[in-house]
């Protein structure tokens, strides 16, 4: 592009000169010949007038000598046009000169000039000529000649300086020219590489040109149009990060289907949902992604009606993910490709505390009912009256008595725990020694462990930081584990107690049982109110089924957690982690 | 011009409604699987009920899939790989449906079952249903993937399904044997076992459709090193 701008200069810059130079040679050179042939006959003119002053008779004797003095060829004519003297042929032609031009003209004008071939001297030869007249009478004539090789070579002599005075002009301008070009020039091929480049998508950068002329203007004009195409791009692009972070970073789970009802683009939500890598599900159908009957079904009656559906569904191999998935339609770009959107919102927690709530309920009703049956029951006996000994009465009252207290237990339990989960539980915490608090709590239930035939053994490591609780609640969470442990484990067991200090600030107990263990799918419901991991056994033990509930709880308030392992048959371990007292020096 | 490619477009539309019909029913009968082990487990004959109604579905769809195989057949004269879709997919579909029987079959023997005192707790037919289902997932996914290695995989796992019902029919021998009232029980739990066999068979059969409609070549009737593993 610039070569081929550069060349076109060259190529017009050297015509013009030629031209130029060809034009004025020709016109300068024509004028240089008519002038200097003119000049050189009016000095021959005045050489032949002041040749004809002198006599005539001694014209013919200084011949030689005038031609000289002249540099021209002297001839000397007499009136009957023979020649009487040559400066350069002596006195040989005679043949009549009267006709020739230049004398013709000379008798009846004064002067005579004539361009002609001369046969005696075989050249091209400039003839002036002047009668000598005394009085009225002309005598003869006078003429005086040159060749007119010896014109010509003046006149070239002086075309070739002129040649070359303007051939250096030429030359000179030219090189002005091609710099002015090559400077021209080189702003518009770098305005041509710096537009390519912003064709190829590439703003960046900016031209620089130092010019206050029309290509500084529409560099700058450029300039702008780049710096305004920046920053839109910019826009666009913030705008399309934007978007994208909002879909990518949005928790639910977001698909568009095409119009060929294939998947065409999935969030990054949706990925963690379905644990389905983003190339694994793009251009399939649903079927082929997931195979879910209840999506497809929901999709087809998304089809069927038209409208926005909204439905519960199970995702994963056991669809044990549930998800809230609604299905509507979006409009592509230029109205013509209908999409489908679908947006996943993942409601297994909630589905899960759903079932909590109801279960809650459920068991609040059972386990009120189971004593307030029985103390119906026996009240309604009692009211008959009809007993065969006094030691039957007895026994039901006592009967009523005891669902009455695990009544007033479940409600304590209850309230504790509601306490608890709002956080009004005050506790007045202080620094205890987990020695001490644990050899109160064996004092309490050591006898019914040492009814079953428990062994309690206790490890206690050296040097135990104080911990900082609440004695009273310390207490009852030792007491519940100690009980459940004592509970489940069958007669002759060893129920292990061991403290450590711990990692990150903690004291660790352990109370370890030999008991049945629990299924390691049961662990984390454990601390569910009213779960049971074996639900028969346990409420026959007179449990309210809270305890663990509480325990978790108290724990929590204390900045401590519970920590349960366990397996079938191998027995069970709780971990307690009591905050320390921190080391204030 | 315009018209032949719309006719082509159509054409792809079609072949994908198949495949994705395939898919479908392929998941029907997992449900109806899955559901089969549940009722069994759990003694649910509600759920129990439920699949055996939802079989005629399965049916249903069975006979509209390939009624549309063959009008492509008929309509569409599809070449190479395409008739090779279409022919394993007529073949794939009763597999499938012969899986939703046997499903139906097992929710059958469940209601019975459901009438009768349990004898043991089962650990050897949730084994089998977990491995048979995991079968008929694995030879859909090869089948979308076009996946050959994932199918010969399901090939190999039949072998483990009929070491299962070989252990199964002796344990339970050994109980008839043992009490002449538990016979009744055993027979339909037997029954079961030997669905469950079978659903395992047809999800061989339809992995080895997927290896034919991938390859080109069929793998059926040889001799398997793996099947005697």
């Amino acid at each position: 592009m610039k070569i081929r701008l550069f060349y076109k200069f060259v190529i017009a810059f050297l015509a013009i000169g030629v031209a130029a130079v060809m034009v004025a040679g020709f016109l300068i050179e024509r004028e240089l010949k008519t002038d200097l042939t003119i000049r050189i006959g009016e000095e021959m003119a005045a050489g032949a007038q002041i040749i004809a002053l002198m006599p005539a008779g001694e014209i013919a004797g200084h011949a030689g000598d005038l031609a000289e003095r002249t540099r021209a060829r002297l001839t000397l004519i007499d009136a009957a046009g023979r020649v009487t003297a040559d400066s350069e042929l002596g006195d040989g032609e005679t043949d009549g000169h009267l006709n020739r031009s230049e004398i013709q003209e000379a008798r009846l004008r004064g002067i005579g000039k004539a361009v002609r071939y001369s046969h005696t001297l075989k050249k091209e030869m400039l003839y002036v000529a002047i009668p000598l007249r005394e009085g009225a009478q002309t005598m003869g004539y006078i003429r005086l000649s040159r060749p007119l090789a010896d014109i010509n070579r003046t006149i070239n002599a002086t075309g070739e300086a002129v040649f070359d005075i303007l051939l250096g002009t030429v030359i000179v301008s030219f090189l002005i020219a091609m710099l002015f070009a090559v400077k021209m020039l080189s702003p518009i091929g770098r305005l041509a590489a710096f537009t390519a480049k912003v064709r190829m998508g590439d703003v960046s950068g900016a031209l620089r040109i130092e010019s206050k002329d029309e290509i500084g203007q529409l560099s700058d004009n450029i300039n702008e149009i780049v710096t305004t195409l920046q920053e839109k791009i910019r826009t666009a692009d913030a705008e399309k990060r934007k978007l994208e972070s909002l879909f990518s970073g949005m928790s639910e789970g977001v698909m568009v289907l095409d119009a060929e009802n294939r998947i065409e683009s999935v969030n990054q939500g949706m990925e963690g949902m379905t644990g389905r890598p983003h190339g694994e599900v793009i251009g399939k159908t649903l079927l082929e992604a997931f195979r879910n009957i209840e999506l497809h079904d929901a999709l087809e009656r998304f089809r069927e009606r038209k409208e926005t559906v909204a439905e519960e569904i199970g995702l994963g191999d056991d669809r044990s993910v549930i998800m809230d998935v609604t299905i509507s339609a979006v409009q592509g770009e230029g109205g013509g490709e209908r999409k489908t959107m679908l947006v996943f919102h993942d409601v297994t927690r909630l589905k899960k505390l759903e079932r909590i709530r109801t279960d809650f309920v459920a068991n609040v009703t059972h386990e009120i009912r189971t004593p307030l049956t029985a103390i119906i029951g026996f009240a309604e006996t009692l009211q008959q009256g009809i007993f065969e000994n006094r030691e039957t009465p007895r026994k039901f009252l006592r009967t009523i008595r005891e669902n009455a207290e695990r009544l007033n237990r479940l409600v304590d339990d209850l309230l504790t725990l509601s306490g608890l989960e709002l956080g009004e539980a005050k506790l007045h915490l202080e620094e205890v020694r987990i020695e001490e608090a644990l050899d109160q709590v064996l004092a309490i239930v050591g006898a019914r462990a040492g009814e079953k035939g428990l062994t309690i053994r206790k490890e206690i490591a050296g040097e135990l930081p104080l911990i900082l609780v609440d004695r009273d609640r310390l207490a009852q969470i030792l007491i519940n584990i100690l009980d459940n442990a004592i509970k489940f484990t069958p007669v002759g067991g060893t129920i292990a107690i061991t403290t450590s200090p711990g990692e990150e600030g903690c004291l660790t107990v352990r109370i370890a049982d030999t008991g049945a263990g629990i299924p390691k799918g049961e662990i984390p419901r454990l601390g569910e109110r009213f779960y049971r991991a074996d639900k028969m056994r346990s409420r026959e033990m007179g449990g309210t089924g809270l305890g663990l509930s509480i325990v978790k709880h108290l724990m929590m308030a204390h900045g401590g957690r519970v920590l349960i392992d366990s397996a079938l048959g191998h027995g069970t371990t709780v971990s307690l982690y009591f905050p320390i007292v921190p080391e204030s020096k | 011009m315009e018209d032949k490619r719309h006719t082509s477009r159509e054409y792809e539309r079609e072949l994908q409604e198949i495949r994705d019909g395939l898919l479908y029913l392929g998941a029907l009968t997992e449900r109806a699987l899955e559901r089969g082990a549940q009722a069994l487990l759990e003694r649910d004959s509600v759920l129990a009920r439920e699949i055996v109604r939802d079989d005629e579905q399965i049916d249903r769809l069975d006979v509209d899939l390939e009624e549309k195989c063959i009008r492509l057949l008929a309509l569409r004269q599809p070449a190479a790989r395409d008739l090779r879709f279409i022919t394993t997919a007529i073949k794939i579909t009763g597999h499938l449906e012969r899986i939703g029987d046997m499903a139906a079959n097992i929710a059958e023997k469940v209601l019975i079952l459901n009438d009768l005192p349990q004898i043991k707790p089962y650990v050897d037919l949730p084994r089998m249903v977990e491995i048979s289902r995991g079968m008929i997932r694995k030879s859909l996914d090869a089948m979308v993937r076009e996946d050959v290695e994932l199918a010969k995989e399901v090939g190999e796992e039949d072998a483990v399904i009929d070491q299962l019902n070989d252990q199964v029919f002796r344990e339970l021998l050994t109980f008839m044997m043992e009490d002449p009232r538990k016979i009744q029980v055993c027979l339909y739990i037997m029954q079961i076992s030997k669905s469950l066999e079978r659903i395992a068979d047809h999800a061989e059969g339809i992995a080895d459709m997927v290896i034919y409609m991938v390859t080109g070549t069929s793998i059926r009737h040889k001799p398997a090193s793996a099947e005697q593993g």
